[in-house]
């Protein structure tokens, strides 16, 4: 559908709106977050506890001390790319909102249905974003130093932003298509091997197999690597770019996704 | 040039147990400042056709006007011209009535200034000032539907479409709607409102169709839907029953019971100064004399062959226009 703003506001307007009143929502019921920033700080204190002292130690032979000493470092931008899941919310609230009736409302007025799809997936972000900075705080308690200071965290945060709209896009698409809470939630499901095949726990460089080959075409792979060179390395311009063009084609991919199953939904048949 | 016309609608769902004709044939048209009732039991096709109308889904066969525009083809023109309230009432309860309000006028293009101004004046109109700060979560179904309402008018639309706007609720909101709706037609709004209650066509709409298994069976006025079934029925009242067997002789196509006789007429009122000049003549004098229409209810019953099966509106409905003489 062509962005139509005959007779009403301008897609921008609108697009802030939808999203103002989403986060309205979600401000109202903060207890609905707190799950996924469990799960969250869980796998980062985890994976610490389990891990630390196999791959933290700097008296590693240099071959696998990939985290230079800091596995926190290391870890850490896994933790960030966990609470990805978050962005399934924005898969059931559009479901719900399709359930309650606010979906059609917006249909019978002059609102372009791109605002209405990238509203949620902008909340999913939103929250992915807040979620983060949490994890992230959590980090540096427990020790985490990037190697390119408080900018870094900055530029973690941003790419967090970015991936975590692409996976609310896929639980919107997901929410849309199902026409239902247990569709949009069961899609979710794809979110663990998106988090697994990767280079999860060790650099790309030490998996191995079907695994390794199965990891290049992970997005998630790229944005895991993106905010570890941020962490550990420093500014390494290929790895961020990577990382950034990944989550945002996978933004723009599953928005595309997004709005045509809505056509499809709205086509009026 | 109507304000809407329904050209032979139908609607057929595919579904996994086959296509199901949800409207067969449905035609009406609705002059400027009408309220138009769209009377029917459950399922008879009442929101398929609503949504229809509405641009919200494409009819299979046959077509519809809004002010002369196509409902396909100027879809984005028609709902620019439409208010539209349907059962289900689409407002998310976690924000507040003005919130949703103003927001919804921000969506309609109005100014931030513009559209609290609105809110305010349209939140006063449906009574919900006071409840205005308050998250809809708490309102109760009556509120929320005067919500809705308000909602479907953020635009000033010339025809507003409700569907049941009153159904479930009790009687007290059901009141405050009702005023609500003449309200708006005497400002000259065109009213679309579909009912399951008899009560309601009665009292709110100008002409009525009758709509059963996806078919319109029959349309007019409440008065002439009414008349079409025999006119008004004529109740004399006599001193004796010889009296009334006298009386019974005298007017013709008449029933004698005890000391009463009834007929049949087209038009009661009318008919009541021939019947007496026809009694005086015989010499009869009678003690009283009622006329009494025929219900929807007996409409509704001889057009479709059932009874419509809804819950009653309520018991003492001083807003009908059932009554005697």
């Amino acid at each position: 559908m062509a962005i139509d703003n005959s007779g009403g506001a301008t897609f921008g307007l609108q697009l802030w709106i939808l999203t103002k009143r989403l986060l309205i929502r979600v401000i109202r019921r903060p207890y609905t977050e707190l799950p996924t920033v469990l799960i969250s700080a869980f796998f980062l204190f985890v994976y610490v506890g389990q891990l630390d002292k196999v791959f933290g130690g700097s008296a590693m032979p240099s071959s696998i001390d990939f985290s230079k000493g800091n596995f926190v470092n290391f870890i850490l931008p896994f933790s960030i790319v966990s609470a990805s899941i978050s962005g399934a919310s924005s898969g059931i609230n559009l479901v719900e909102d399709i359930e309650s009736g606010v979906f059609r409302r917006y249909q019978a007025m002059p609102i372009s249905r791109w605002a209405v799809i990238l509203a949620p997936m902008l909340v999913g972000a939103v929250r992915v974003f807040f979620q983060s900075g949490l994890i992230l705080s959590l980090g540096i308690l427990i020790g985490a130093s990037p190697a390119t200071g408080p900018i870094g965290f900055l530029a973690i945060l941003g790419i967090a932003f970015l991936w975590g709209m692409g996976f609310a896009g896929y639980s919107v698409a997901a929410g849309i298509r199902s026409g239902s809470a247990q569709g949009a939630q069961a899609a979710t499901f794809l979110f663990f091997p998106a988090l697994f095949i990767a280079p999860t726990f060790v650099p790309r460089e030490a998996l191995s197999g079907w695994l390794s080959s199965a990891a290049a075409f992970n997005p998630t792979t790229y944005v895991i690597e993106a905010m570890r060179g941020i962490m550990i390395d420093g500014w390494i311009s290929e790895s961020i770019l990577k990382g950034v063009i990944a989550s945002g084609l996978f933004a723009l991919i599953t928005l595309t996704f997004a709005v045509i199953a809505a056509r499809k939904v709205t086509e009026k048949n | 040039m109507f304000a809407v016309e329904a050209i032979k609608l139908a609607k057929t769902f595919q579904t996994r147990q086959g296509p199901v004709k949800a409207v067969r044939n449905v035609s009406f048209a609705v002059a400027p400042g009408e309220i138009f009732g769209i009377l029917g039991p459950n399922g008879a096709g009442k929101s398929t056709t609503i949504l229809m109308l509405t641009t919200l889904l494409r009819s299979t066969t046959g077509s519809a006007k809004i002010l002369g525009l196509d409902v396909d083809k100027d879809d984005a023109a028609v709902r620019n011209k439409i208010g539209v309230a349907l059962q289900e009432t689409g407002i998310d309860e976690v924000l507040t009535g003005k919130e949703l309000v103003q927001s919804t006028g921000r969506l309609w293009g109005l100014s931030q200034s513009k559209a609290s101004e609105r809110s305010a004046e349209l939140l006063s109109l449906v009574g919900l000032t006071d409840a205005a700060d308050r998250r809809v979560k708490t309102y109760s179904g009556g509120m929320k539907r005067r919500l809705d309402l308000a909602l479907s008018l953020i635009h000033q639309p010339q025809i507003l479409f409700l569907d049941e706007p009153t159904t479930g609720l009790d009687p007290g909101s059901r009141r405050v709607l009702w005023n609500e709706i003449i309200r708006l037609r005497n400002e000259g709004v065109t009213i679309i409102l579909t009912t399951q209650y008899l009560e309601e066509a009665d009292a709110l709409a100008d002409r009525i169709a009758i709509i059963d298994n996806g078919v319109v069976e029959l349309e007019g006025t409440p008065d002439a839907l009414k008349a079409s079934i025999g006119g008004d029925v004529i109740l004399f009242s006599f001193e004796t029953k010889e009296i009334a067997k006298r009386a019974g002789d005298s007017i013709t196509n008449s029933e004698v019971t005890g000391r009463e006789l009834r007929t049949t007429v087209n038009n009661g009122p009318q008919s009541i100064p021939n019947l007496f000049s026809i009694l005086q003549a015989n010499n009869i004098e009678a003690v009283a004399v009622s006329s009494s229409r025929p219900t929807l209810d007996d409409v509704f019953l001889k057009v479709t062959g059932h009874k419509l099966e809804a819950v009653k509106v309520h018991e003492n409905d001083d807003l009908g226009n059932h009554g005697g003489v």
